[in-house]
């Protein structure tokens, strides 16, 4: 996954921007929430791997897929996917595996935004 | 319908809400828009206002679409509820069949994938509202 996934978008500002019909003040306050909602259900799902509760890894993980492909957080979006699908599995080894790269994704996001 | 529409917003994500009251409330300026963080709070606001048109999304925790669906199709079958609003689904299921059998619902009028593309949300609402009078 990796090389190739690195070269996805961490975020495509064009794609955010045509969501909100253009509008900044719009797009700031989605930005700010995602961001938040992004860390919030990282946390989250720490506890919930620990627990193994595959039903809410998969639920968290749909909704961050969700929310990311709305604004153009493509990488995120992927993982995400790729997160939702090993819990429907059970794949304990694969989605710790994803969550690495979820959580250095989350990392990239986070950087890019500052210098946005 | 006119434009004092009623539309409730079921959706658990918080910045997915927002991008869809402000797209609805640019579209329909004088419109009521309800917003509900799960299927469960959905019902009560459903009860309490009794919307013309719902945009449901499906995976929600504590309650999620399905059993939302459930509840509103079981009152019409059992003639409990008259008024039959009309329901969006807007949904990240990417699984063709899970989709279909979604569209295929008494209570849905169509399905969406997100991310959502809002032409074709409105084009819907366009067609189910006039335009002002």
């Amino acid at each position: 996954m990796n090389d190739d996934f690195k070269s996805i978008p961490v975020f495509d500002k064009e794609k955010a921007l045509s969501r909100v019909h253009y509008k900044e003040d719009l797009l700031d306050r989605v930005l700010l929430i995602y961001q938040k909602s992004l860390v919030d259900r990282r946390a989250i799902m720490t506890q919930e791997l620990f627990m193994q509760n595959w039903e809410a890894l998969k639920n968290l993980a749909h909704s961050i897929k969700g929310s990311s492909l709305t604004i153009g957080a493509e990488q995120l979006g992927e993982v995400s996917y790729a997160m939702e699908k090993a819990a429907e599995e059970k794949d304990l080894d694969l989605f710790n595996k994803l969550f690495k790269i979820f959580q250095e994704s989350i990392a990239r996001y986070i950087e890019f935004d500052k210098y946005e | 319908m006119n434009n004092k529409i009623r539309f409730l917003i079921v959706e658990d994500d918080e910045m997915i809400r927002l991008i869809h009251k402000d797209f609805l409330g640019d579209l329909y300026p004088e419109c009521d828009i309800i917003e509900a963080e799960n299927g469960a709070q959905g019902i009560c606001h459903y009860f309490e206002s009794r919307p013309d048109i719902i945009l449901l999304d499906m995976m929600m925790p504590i309650m999620g679409g399905e059993a939302f669906l459930d509840i509103l199709e079981e009152g019409h079958q059992t003639n409990i509820l008259k008024d039959k609003p009309k329901i969006i689904v807007v949904t990240a299921i990417k699984d063709v069949k899970e989709l279909m059998s979604i569209g295929k619902r008494f209570a849905v009028e169509a399905v969406i994938s997100k991310p959502l593309v809002q032409t074709q949300l409105k084009s819907l609402l366009q067609d189910w509202i006039p335009k002002n009078e």
